[in-house]
């Protein structure tokens, strides 16, 4: 379980995050929303500890990440951010292997544990035939798997990801959260992800949490928020909910231009 | 295969250069003088013995140590700064050495202490200059852009100390450091060559032993955060090491530019960005256009023979012209 209790972040003299406080329980699927600027990265940035938060603390299984180095929590949480390099020429293979990286030895040279391991990964992303791929040759999907493959080789419990679909295609939106949710449920991966599409991720979030201007705005169920009065207070625009006919999800209509 | 066919055919070619320069000099010598040389003993006494022994060899050896340690340096740069134009003299090393060697001729220590006090300084120089752009480019974390625009600046005071220098000094006193700020190979002191050889030599062993830590640094430093790398320790010792690296180099061969910037993009386009095959290749193909660039240098306007960076930055810049155009074409 992951408690974030009173997180404040500035940046210089900027207020971005203000008493930030909740709980995310183990095998959540959380979808954070809100508009650009909300302060969404920089509270996925202080979960894992990439930046450190003005005042405030975040406990995961009841353990302060500020007390645990890098290296511990590396093997706890591991993070997709926005913007990993994959301009490189390095394998599918190797490059998922750099997610080994925690539990490797001090030269960081791979074991034969490392590559069983992130084998079966590419297993599971179903990448078998581009192992020996270069990644800087892949279509943009097939890079954002790879991506998922790098965190999925950090073997942790919790599974962090900065806007991972914003720049995907709607098929491959798709697959990306299919993917994310056969971790949920299956392996039983506690997801929390930053999304802008609405709509994809109210059919695969089970939790929402709802930042404006660095406050908590709402926090629960899809059903919970998806409102009009508080989407449109985030958004200042007019919408439509309604529920999918088939798939029980609430989703989204604009009213107007 | 083909990446490998590449990696041998230009191993071999730097053997074929290394023995090329042993027997093509001022003098020309053929493969059975040097074969009696080294196996026979037959000409111990003899000046082609005393010219290879002590002019050809330590020359042969620095520019391959110069070009091999370079060309780490610039593929250390390039991967911790992420920025394909980072080389050891966007960082102010080169200006650093130039202003120590300035300081040297100002007081005319190379004449109350001998010659090593050049080196000697410019070698202080380049580690302050060095310095300088780290405590710059080191606020709570490091900044790849903060570096290289420190890097320049200090390169720039620096430059611009040591240009006001030769303009206020009587012109003979200048030659020597003239010559050597431009590369040179001619003057070469057997300690030093031992001391540089050495020095490189361990660096560039120690850079190959964390090249795969290099290569998780390329991710970002985001991402690097969250694998569990210490990612400003890791900075911290590259930094040092192609520090060290290339203030050693500067300090006995002079200011050799592009070497550093060409040879790791070079590589990286025949064999991939992974570090562990890169810099070993690197070095040894840096090593391999030094000693053509000498050959060009002694044959050029013989029986005049042009500094290295002459030649080297000439090279330098056909081949950015070239990579403009490459661009231009895509």
């Amino acid at each position: 379980m992951i408690k974030v209790r009173n997180i404040y972040a500035k940046y210089i003299s900027r207020s971005v995050l203000t008493d930030c406080s909740f709980d995310i329980h183990n095998k959540d699927f959380i979808g954070i929303i809100g508009k650009n600027g909300a302060g969404k990265s920089t509270l996925l940035k202080i979960l894992c500890k990439v930046i450190p938060p003005y005042t405030g603390n975040i406990l995961i299984d009841n353990k302060d990440i500020s007390h645990m180095d890098n290296a511990e929590l590396a093997k706890t949480v591991s993070f997709l951010p926005q913007n990993v390099n994959t301009d490189l020429s390095f394998t599918v293979l190797n490059f998922i292997l750099f997610g080994r990286y925690p539990y490797m030895n001090r030269l960081k040279f791979p074991s034969r544990n490392d590559y069983n391991i992130v084998y079966n990964i590419i297993k599971i992303l179903n990448l078998q035939e581009k192992t020996k791929i270069a990644v800087n040759n892949l279509s943009d999907g097939e890079k954002q798997k790879v991506l998922i493959g790098q965190v999925l080789a950090q073997q942790t419990d919790v599974i962090i990801l900065d806007e991972p679909t914003s720049h995907l295609d709607i098929g491959n939106r798709n697959v990306i959260f299919n993917l994310l949710k056969k971790l949920n449920t299956q392996y039983g991966k506690t997801i929390i992800i930053t999304v802008h599409d609405l709509n994809i991720a109210s059919a695969f979030c089970n939790q929402f949490i709802i930042l404006d201007n660095g406050i908590i705005y709402k926090k629960g169920t899809p059903l919970e928020v998806f409102q009009c009065g508080i989407l449109e207070k985030i958004y200042n625009i007019k919408f439509i909910i309604q529920m999918h006919p088939t798939l029980q999800y609430p989703y989204i209509l604009l009213t107007s231009k | 295969m083909k990446k490998k066919i590449i990696i041998s055919i230009i191993l071999l070619l730097l053997l074929l250069s290394i023995l090329l320069s042993l027997l093509i000099g001022f003098d020309e010598y053929s493969f059975i003088d040097i074969f009696n040389i080294i196996f026979n003993h037959t000409y111990e006494n003899n000046h082609i013995f005393k010219i290879i022994k002590y002019i050809r060899i330590p020359k042969i050896i620095m520019i391959c140590i110069t070009g091999g340690g370079l060309a780490t340096s610039g593929c250390v740069l390039q991967a911790i700064l992420h920025n394909p134009l980072a080389d050891p003299f966007t960082l102010g090393i080169s200006g650093g050495a130039a202003f120590g060697a300035m300081i040297s001729l100002l007081l005319n220590l190379s004449s109350k202490l001998g010659f090593i006090t050049m080196p000697l300084c410019a070698f202080v120089g380049a580690m302050i200059s060095m310095l300088i752009v780290y405590i710059l480019s080191f606020r709570k974390h490091f900044n790849p852009h903060t570096m290289i625009l420190s890097g320049i600046i200090v390169s720039s005071v620096c430059m611009s100390i040591v240009m006001l220098v030769f303009i206020l000094s009587p012109i003979d006193s200048i030659y020597m450091t003239f010559t050597w700020l431009l590369g040179n190979f001619s003057i070469l002191d057997e300690r030093l060559v031992i001391f540089t050889t050495t020095i490189v030599t361990l660096c560039i062993l120690l850079i190959l032993l964390l090249s795969n830590i290099l290569n998780i640094i390329y991710l970002g430093n985001d991402k690097v955060t969250t694998l569990g790398l210490n990612i400003n320790k890791y900075i911290t010792i590259f930094f040092l090491l192609t520090s060290l690296i290339t203030a050693t180099i500067v300090s006995i061969s002079g200011i050799i530019g592009f070497v550093g910037l060409i040879i790791p993009n070079i590589c990286k386009s025949i064999v991939g960005d992974n570090n562990v095959v890169v810099i070993p290749f690197s070095a040894y193909t840096g090593a391999l256009l030094l000693l053509l660039c000498d050959s060009l240098s002694n044959f050029l306007f013989r029986p005049i023979v042009l500094p290295i960076g002459i030649i080297t930055n000439i090279l330098g810049s056909l081949f950015f012209i070239f990579l403009l155009l490459q661009k231009k074409n895509k």
